[in-house]
């Protein structure tokens, strides 16, 4: 037996050239998935547009600056023509992109955290938290959410008071956010709690808990980085529904109009009588983007769960 | 069917619609505007407070005094007062805007079983082929929009445009001076457009979630068993595919119920259907709570004795689940 000395340095070298080689086989294997390329180009664009709407069209239009006639088809002045205030459509999707992607993130980060959280402790602690939180989620998961989510919508906004305000948003929409992040998270907990089930029969959790680690520890350092993969695929997939519910909710009148997503858009239009009017360019832009960034997230995220999940793969 | 699987899922299922009972009575003290709030009023009197008080029932402790006086009340269909309509008890109101409802998502929901599980189908079998190409692609979309969006286009086309359908409601002006072939030729009509939305954002999912369990079959010893057999590929498909792929459905498309209130919620608005949509958000624009909770109750308990059939159903048409 002779002892081999290993060196801490050498060590974290060899850590980090199995992560750098892990992450060049996902890129390859996530390039050959066209789908998913596809989907990401998308989501640049869209990125792009979210993060400054202003160097593309300038800032928001309201109805006092607005610089065209009212319900104006498109024009060479107003590509994508105007709505009932006069308003410049290219300008207001544009805009549209930063409010629909930022309640969609925030919702996204909220829902997701609340799932993997009672989905890891479900899973991992078992027995009757495990019963009591099953329950809670099957609750959740049967329950019209959306409907819930409405009545929630004025309980929540006494809650926080019309007054709050958190990076830039406004009380109406932060109430969007919190309401889809407390009526959604039921799937992200039900996946992640299967995942760790598996996690943690493995021999290295038996380990960690005969070396002394407790529970918490176990469930971050050892359970967590064995179910992060499912939880990245499931990030994106639950961007698509925030984006989704975010824009049914403001379309039904639960948006802030002059913060205006693009259900909120579809909103205005819809109350204005675009439909009946023929008025297409009013409701063809932003309908065309909540449908491109809701697809985009969904081919990442399908794609991203083939690549990053392989048991999914080598069942068919 | 083993009583014992029976009466877990009856079980389940009325444990369910008591915690849907109890967040409902949680919500109702929570509501701004409720009577809780209204006796912040500073221009009331102690005596007349007290009055009040006594009135509603507010002197009693919240649990379990209030708590059974709500349970009561909600069990023998007293679901309180609505606010826009007059002072009408909360569950007439409700039941006016049921049927246009029932209606629109049954119909919905046989026009894409139909054709979502057909095309959903053909795509797995023939994996890579033209119907799968053209038909996932066409789900994917689908399954992106939410249905305002795709009624939109279709008032906009088939409505405004092209003038074959009414652009919104459930019947014309004057539809009972019409005979009754005449009614139901006059509803038929406004019903196409809003009932093609609804059809139209089921087929996308349940195709997309029918060509997996097609797909899962094929790789099972009975269809290897099917072929050698010498059966033709039409008859696997139908015989011995198509069945087994339709078991995981039913639970499916019972979940997939919430979801589908939800969508037929925006439709209704799109079309001005008169509906339990229609009514939910003209209850959230009034602040009408009472039917407001009233709708939800409703729809909860509807949806939780959908799962339940779906699961009597599964346990009868799959013996192993039954244990």
């Amino acid at each position: 037996m002779t002892a081999i000395a290993v060196s801490r340095t050498s060590v974290r070298r060899e850590a980090w050239r199995l992560r750098l080689r892990g992450a060049r086989g996902f890129v390859r294997q996530f390039s050959r998935r066209r789908d998913g390329v596809i989907g990401l180009l998308i989501l640049a664009v869209f990125a792009l547009l979210a993060i400054a709407p202003g160097l593309f069209v300038g800032s928001l239009e309201t109805a006092t600056t607005a610089t065209g006639l009212q319900l104006d088809p498109p024009s060479s002045a107003h590509i994508l023509g105007t709505d009932e205030l006069g308003r410049d459509m290219l300008n207001l999707t544009l805009h549209g992109a930063r409010i629909s992607m930022t309640i969609g993130f925030l919702a996204t980060i909220i829902t997701v955290v609340f799932g993997a959280v009672i989905g890891i402790v479900a899973g991992y602690v078992g027995g009757r938290t495990d019963a009591l939180l099953m329950r809670l989620t099957d609750f959740f998961l049967v329950l019209p959410t959306f409907v819930l989510a409405i009545i929630l919508a004025p309980i929540i906004l006494d809650l926080i008071g019309t007054d709050a305000e958190f990076v830039g948003i406004k009380a109406t929409l932060l109430v969007i956010v919190i309401v889809i992040g407390m009526t959604s998270w039921a799937t992200t907990a039900r996946i992640i709690r299967s995942q760790v089930l598996s996690v943690k029969e493995r021999m290295f959790v038996d380990r960690a808990r005969v070396i002394g680690a407790g529970p918490g520890r176990i469930m971050r350092r050892h359970v967590f980085p064995n179910v992060v993969n499912l939880i990245v695929a499931q990030t994106v997939l639950t961007f698509a529904t925030a984006v989704f519910t975010e824009t049914t909710l403001s379309f039904i009148g639960l948006g802030d109009p002059f913060q205006p997503s693009w259900g909120e858009i579809l909103n205005a239009a819809q109350g204005t009588g675009a439909p009946g009017l023929g008025a297409w360019w009013y409701i063809a832009p932003p309908a065309a983007c909540v449908v491109l960034v809701v697809l985009a997230f969904t081919l990442v995220g399908n794609a991203l769960d083939d690549v990053l999940n392989p048991k999914v793969r080598t069942r068919r | 069917m083993g009583s014992r699987y029976l009466g877990r899922k009856l079980g389940q299922a009325v444990m369910t619609i008591f915690a849907i009972v109890i967040l409902n009575f949680v919500l109702f003290r929570m509501m701004p505007g409720s009577p809780e709030r209204l006796l912040h009023n500073p221009h009331l009197g102690q005596e007349q407070l007290d009055a009040l008080r006594t009135r509603w029932g507010l002197d009693k402790p919240l649990i379990p005094d209030q708590l059974i006086a709500y349970l009561g009340a909600t069990a023998t269909g007293d679901l309180g007062v609505s606010i826009k309509f007059q002072n009408r008890p909360a569950i007439d109101v409700i039941s006016d805007f049921l049927w246009p409802t029932v209606l629109l998502i049954g119909l919905g929901e046989i026009v894409a079983i139909l054709v979502g599980l057909t095309v959903g189908a053909y795509a797995g079998w023939k994996r890579g082929g033209a119907v799968d190409r053209v038909g996932t692609g066409a789900s994917l979309i689908l399954y992106s929009m939410p249905y305002f969006v795709i009624g939109m286009p279709l008032i906009i086309i088939f409505a405004a445009g092209l003038h074959w359908f009414p652009t919104s409601g459930m019947s014309s002006v004057g539809i009972s001076r019409l005979d009754f072939i005449g009614q139901v030729i006059d509803i038929g009509k406004h019903l196409v457009l809003p009932l093609t939305t609804v059809s139209l954002g089921l087929i996308g999912s349940y195709s997309i979630i029918m060509r997996s369990a097609i797909l899962e079959t094929r790789s099972e010893d009975y269809m290897t068993t099917a072929r050698a057999k010498g059966l033709s590929d039409g008859r696997q498909l139908r015989a011995h595919a198509f069945p087994n792929a339709m078991l995981p459905m039913v639970t499916i498309i019972a979940i997939n119920l919430g979801y589908v209130v939800a969508g037929a919620i925006t439709a209704e608005v799109v079309f001005n259907w008169p509906g339990l949509g229609s009514l939910t958000v003209l209850a959230l624009q009034e602040r009408d709570y009472p039917v407001l909770q009233a709708t939800f109750l409703l729809l909860s308990v509807a949806v939780v004795i959908a799962n339940l059939v779906a699961d009597l159903l599964y346990g009868f048409l799959d013996p192993r689940v039954r244990a």
